[in-house]
């Protein structure tokens, strides 16, 4: 299990992230206890943490908890004991720094494009319509969307209304942002395209991401870190830093030694866990 | 284009069939379209038919509107509480097995021969389809988009305005199609088996003096009406929706 990668570690030295990532906020999950009907338990003192700005993909067999991870973090499930904070206070599903793309769009059929972009600052009333809809617009051009902004999402594909789901996520700036398995029912080429488009846009921002997918090579690509998890309720696996350098360029990134070394690994690992079973 | 053109066609196509079997019948058992028309014209002039069709529809819209102010309720309070939804749901079933016309002559025994008695019928007929409708309608809301729009950070308050409220629409229009639809049925039946008035009592009097005209006024009237607000009101409320469902 060990190919001399360095796996993970609280302390470890983390030379690929770019110097400002002050837009991200910090999470910690701590000792934290779940069970959906009592007696199952899903976790069993689950601790997870990441820093400010950091990317972590989050991999795992199918229906070891993931789904239900990221909704103990975005506070739509609470924990049965145990805290989950971000930057230090408590979570709740609306509070600012939370972002959440879901698996689907979730986009509101009965809003055009624009609107549901502007949903979350229409609902915050801070600033005046017109700003809005400018902001609207700019987070729609960050995802190559701003001529799409007077459709409906019925007129869009499968790929667009997810980049439109991102752009209302990041047009609130949140400074944490949940994934899960946000582009898992697209097609390879779009989807390639939608992950370069990711980490531009968080390198550009800074957020902390929290990012599930089933695809090795997707976490790979994405995340400073990848954490493993096991079966319910073992929890946590191992973790596994990427030492890739950024920025990651589809194409080069993956033909570099280390990457198909880091993916080895994960695949490995996960073999074994799907294994013990 | 083409075959908008077959759609246009069905009515007179219904009408030369009509036509052309009433040439091989007496005129008392099938009577010509025209014989039809000119007994609307008759009645129209008395001022009779105002009054059945006014009968009628005042009956309709009090037994529509009690049920659909109930169905808002079961369905909303099926929607929000599970236990209510696990309890109500075999007795919806069971009153949706029930033809409602067969309430009719309970229901005339609890209140007398009159408008209550009618307008109960219609109530239980277009109460129990609506607030399925209505509580599976607003259960199909409560994730996706909601959660969407907590994370986003609308408030209690918001969330009923800006989700609820438009996320709605596509399904409270179709309840009221359901719903109407069901009422009109039901109301021609009950109106048939004890009303004094009514477009129901017109075919039913029609039928016991063999005038086959009247009946065949009243059946058309009948059907009209319920076609005109099915496809004229209701569909057409519900056609802005339809695109909802791919999103
Ligand atoms: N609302 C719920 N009530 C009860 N059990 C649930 C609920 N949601 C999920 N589970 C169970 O919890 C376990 C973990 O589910 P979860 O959705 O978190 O898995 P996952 O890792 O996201 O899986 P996948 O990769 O398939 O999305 C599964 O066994 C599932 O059956
Ligand atoms: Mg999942």
């Amino acid at each position: 299990m060990d190919c001399g990668i360095p796996t993970s570690p609280s302390g470890s030295r983390f030379e690929t992230f770019p110097d400002d990532r002050s837009g991200g906020a910090a999470f910690h999950v701590d000792g934290v206890d779940f069970a959906y009907d009592g007696t199952h338990p899903m976790f069993r003192s689950l601790a997870l943490s990441a820093r400010p700005g950091e990317f972590v993909a989050l991999l795992g067999p199918s229906g070891c908890g993931k789904t239900t991870l990221l909704n103990l973090l975005s506070g739509f499930l609470p924990p049965d004991s145990g805290r989950i904070t971000i930057d230090g206070e408590t979570v709740t599903p609306e509070m600012p720094a939370l972002g959440y793309v879901f698996q689907s769009p979730q986009l509101f059929p009965w809003l055009d494009v624009l609107d549901n972009v502007r949903f979350g600052l229409r609902m915050a009333g801070r600033l005046p319509e017109a700003e809005q809809r400018d902001k609207a617009l700019a987070a729609l051009a960050l995802v190559g969307l701003d001529a799409a902004a007077g459709k409906f999402p019925h007129q869009l594909s499968g790929g667009m209304q997810q980049r439109v789901a991102l752009a209302r996520a990041l047009v609130l700036e949140p400074r944490l942002l949940l994934m899960d398995e946000p582009f898992a029912a697209l097609d390879a080429i779009t989807r390639a395209t939608l992950n370069e488009e990711l980490l531009r846009l968080c390198g550009r921002l800074g957020q902390t991401v929290l990012f599930i997918t089933h695809d090795v090579e997707e976490a790979v690509f994405l995340a400073d870190r990848v954490v493993l998890l096991d079966i319910a309720p073992a929890g946590i696996h191992s973790e596994l830093t990427i030492d890739l350098p950024r920025p990651r360029r589809l194409r080069e990134t993956r033909r570099l030694e280390r990457f198909t070394a880091l993916t080895d690994t994960l695949l490995e690992r996960i073999s074994a866990i799907v294994a013990a079973a | 284009m083409r075959t908008r053109l077959y759609g246009w066609a069905a009515f007179p196509a219904l009408l030369l069939v009509w036509s052309a079997a009433a040439w091989n019948l007496p005129p008392y058992v099938l009577p010509q379209p025209w014989a039809v028309a000119a007994e609307a014209v008759r009645w129209l002039d008395s001022g009779q038919l105002a009054a059945h069709v006014g009968a009628s529809l005042l009956r309709e819209a009090g037994g529509f509107a009690v049920a659909v102010l109930g169905a808002l309720a079961l369905g909303l309070a099926g929607a929000l509480s599970p236990g209510f939804r696990a309890f109500s749901a075999p007795l919806t079933g069971l009153f949706m097995a029930i033809p409602p016309i067969a309430w009719a002559p309970l229901s005339m025994i609890f209140f007398g021969l009159g408008y209550v008695a009618i307008t109960m019928v219609i109530v239980v007929a277009a109460l129990f389809p609506m607030a399925v409708t209505v509580q599976e309608g607003f259960l199909a809301i409560r994730n996706g988009n909601l959660r969407a729009a907590r994370v986003l950070g609308a408030r209690r308050w918001q969330l009923i305005r800006h989700v609820y409220l438009p996320a709605s629409l596509p399904f409270l229009t179709a309840a009221l199609r359901i719903g109407f639809s069901q009422a009109w049925r039901a109301l021609v039946a009950a109106e048939m088996l004890g009303a004094s008035q009514g477009i129901g009592w017109m075919v039913a009097m029609g039928g016991q003096i063999g005038n086959a005209t009247q009946v065949l006024l009243g059946v058309a009237i009948i059907g009209m009406t319920a076609w005109i607000t099915e496809s004229l009101v209701f569909r057409r409320i519900e056609r802005r929706y339809r695109h909802w469902h791919l999103a």
